[in-house]
């Protein structure tokens, strides 16, 4: 039922944002002229293969896993200079972590007026838009766009469930561009009903396995401030999301409740010719009511630092240290191994990878990684179901290859 | 070692005549999507790896070509813009923008 009124909903502000479009553009051009017609057809298929030495990653990887495939194709049609429609489909299997198979992944339209000699864009996109957070959120399933076969998992969850609520939302979001000189300023704010009810995304937020129930409540609300000098040669961003939404429970055994979480993430990157220097740092605050006699208060973070090295026009190489702590009040995991009965090394993992890739013909990459792992905070608990009986080892290896193909 | 021809813009309709370094950055990233009347700009560019974009890149535009990809490959898969159209060589960068209302690319000279 709530699925139904999202979607209608959401239909609803993408029809408003077309009919509030064409009725700007009435003024301007009074028919439409096929010749300013623009569109595009884009696409990527990305394999990947993933071998743990213990614990278990897309699949089941201790044996080699091929459960890794990611595959899009996307349209873009601009009607006029200002606006663009576009809608992507996406086939994601990620071993347990997701389950979903095909899906719309975007289905928005874009209108945007550019004022004071072109310095100033301000634009809105509604429909199911990408949430803009972060340096790597928007594309992230696109192997091309991301610096490695697998993100730091500190920030950028993959194999745990809020992914879901993380990848792109219904509703839509304001944004505005500023140019000065060498510096150009970027806003986007965003208001919008998350996919928190698809992936398991229900259960990680309120902590309930397999949570029988729905999520409602307000939109989440998302900002992203983003700097940039000499087109992106030096970059800096903060993005935060603000979500707080109502778990209504279907089964009188377990209770409904509320989640409230705020996730601020800050971003800082430099390139130059050959290399690029990365760094993110974010934490979530989560405070769930209801669930428990006492409501549950937490603090995680995350963070990384990459360097990035690009040996040859077709070879590159990424270096890179990636934390997570479930609570950073208790890095160690201690206390919340005491509170829960799970083991310490349920509650962080520091990352230590190095990868290559090689874009052997136009359009073609294969990528190639080895990551060390202290730690199973961001292991999939689908794939890894001794983990919840304490189960699990803190120190284990993984090793990825990713073949892909874009058009 | 005889000088390499600068990379200098080419468009139709006289529209590149007096184009700032950040406006033509702006068209290039595909962020300026029209001219001042209203045509649509539609981009050109060489390779990733042709000489003459890596220059073009670097001393027009300011920026590495890998900046460029990057912004593309962003705007394709988010849906959020359309990206410029690849040709081949110099020659066939001349053809498609002459033929093209709105092209613009570089040639070099």
């Amino acid at each position: 039922m709530a699925s139904a009124m999202r979607i209608i909903s959401s239909r609803t502000i993408a029809r408003q944002a077309i009919i509030a479009a064409c009725f700007l553009l009435s003024g301007g051009a009074s028919a439409l002229d096929f010749s300013t017609i623009d569109w595009q057809l884009h696409g990527f298929a990305s394999q990947g293969f993933t071998y743990t030495t213990s614990n278990q990653v897309f699949g089941a990887s201790r044996r080699g896993s091929l459960d890794f495939t990611e595959l899009g194709v996307n349209g873009s049609v601009r009607l006029l200079p200002n606006l663009l429609f576009s809608a992507q489909g996406l086939y994601r299997n990620a071993g347990g972590s997701d389950r979903e198979d095909f899906r719309l992944d975007f289905a928005q339209v874009d209108y945007n007026v550019t004022l004071f000699d072109s310095s100033l864009t301000l634009g809105v996109r509604a429909g199911r838009v990408k949430i803009p957070f972060g340096l790597y959120n928007d594309t992230r399933d696109v192997v091309w766009t991301r610096p490695s076969v697998i993100l730091p998992q500190s920030i950028y969850f993959d194999t745990l469930a809020l992914r879901q609520a993380m990848i792109a939302a219904d509703g839509g979001l304001l944004y505005s561009r500023y140019n000065w000189g060498d510096h150009r300023f970027n806003l986007e704010f965003m208001v919008a009903d998350p996919q928190d009810d698809t992936g398991d995304a229900t259960d990680f937020l309120t902590g309930i396995p397999d949570a029988p129930g729905t999520m409602e409540g307000r939109p989440l609300f998302l900002g992203r401030a983003v700097y940039e000098w000499m087109g992106g040669r030096a970059r800096a961003m903060f993005s935060v999301v603000d979500l707080e939404r109502d778990f209504r429970s279907n089964m009188s055994a377990i209770p409904s409740g509320s989640v409230r979480a705020l996730y601020p993430l800050f971003s800082l990157q430099y390139n130059e010719e050959r290399w690029s220097l990365t760094a993110e740092y974010g934490w979530i605050d989560t405070r769930r009511s209801g669930f428990t006699p006492v409501p549950l208060e937490n603090t995680s973070e995350g963070f990384y630092v990459q360097g990035e090295y690009r040996l040859t026009e077709d070879w590159s190489a990424v270096l890179r240290y990636d934390v997570f702590h479930a609570d950073r009040d208790d890095r160690s995991g201690r206390s919340l191994a005491e509170q829960t009965g799970q083991a310490r090394h349920r509650f962080y993992a520091r990352d230590l990878a190095v990868g290559v890739r090689w874009e052997f013909v136009r359009n073609w990459l294969i990528a190639a990684e080895y990551h060390n792992v202290d730690g199973t905070a961001w292991l999939s608990p689908r794939d890894n179901s001794d983990l919840l009986q304490g189960g699990g080892d803190p120190h284990w290896d993984l090793f990825s290859l990713m073949l892909s193909f874009r058009f | 070692m005889a000088a390499e021809p600068s990379p200098k813009i080419y468009a139709a309709d006289g529209h590149a005549d007096s184009l700032s370094p950040e406006t033509l950055r702006e068209i290039f990233f595909m962020r300026l999507t029209s001219w001042p009347d209203g045509t649509p700009i539609r981009v050109f560019v060489l390779p990733d790896k042709h000489p003459l974009h890596n220059r073009f890149s670097k001393e027009v535009l300011g920026v590495y070509p890998f900046q460029l990809r990057a912004a593309w490959d962003r705007l394709v898969f988010s849906g959020t813009g359309l990206i410029p159209h690849v040709v081949e060589t110099v020659g066939e960068m001349r053809e498609r923008v002459r033929a093209t209302p709105g092209g613009i690319g570089y040639v070099d000279k």
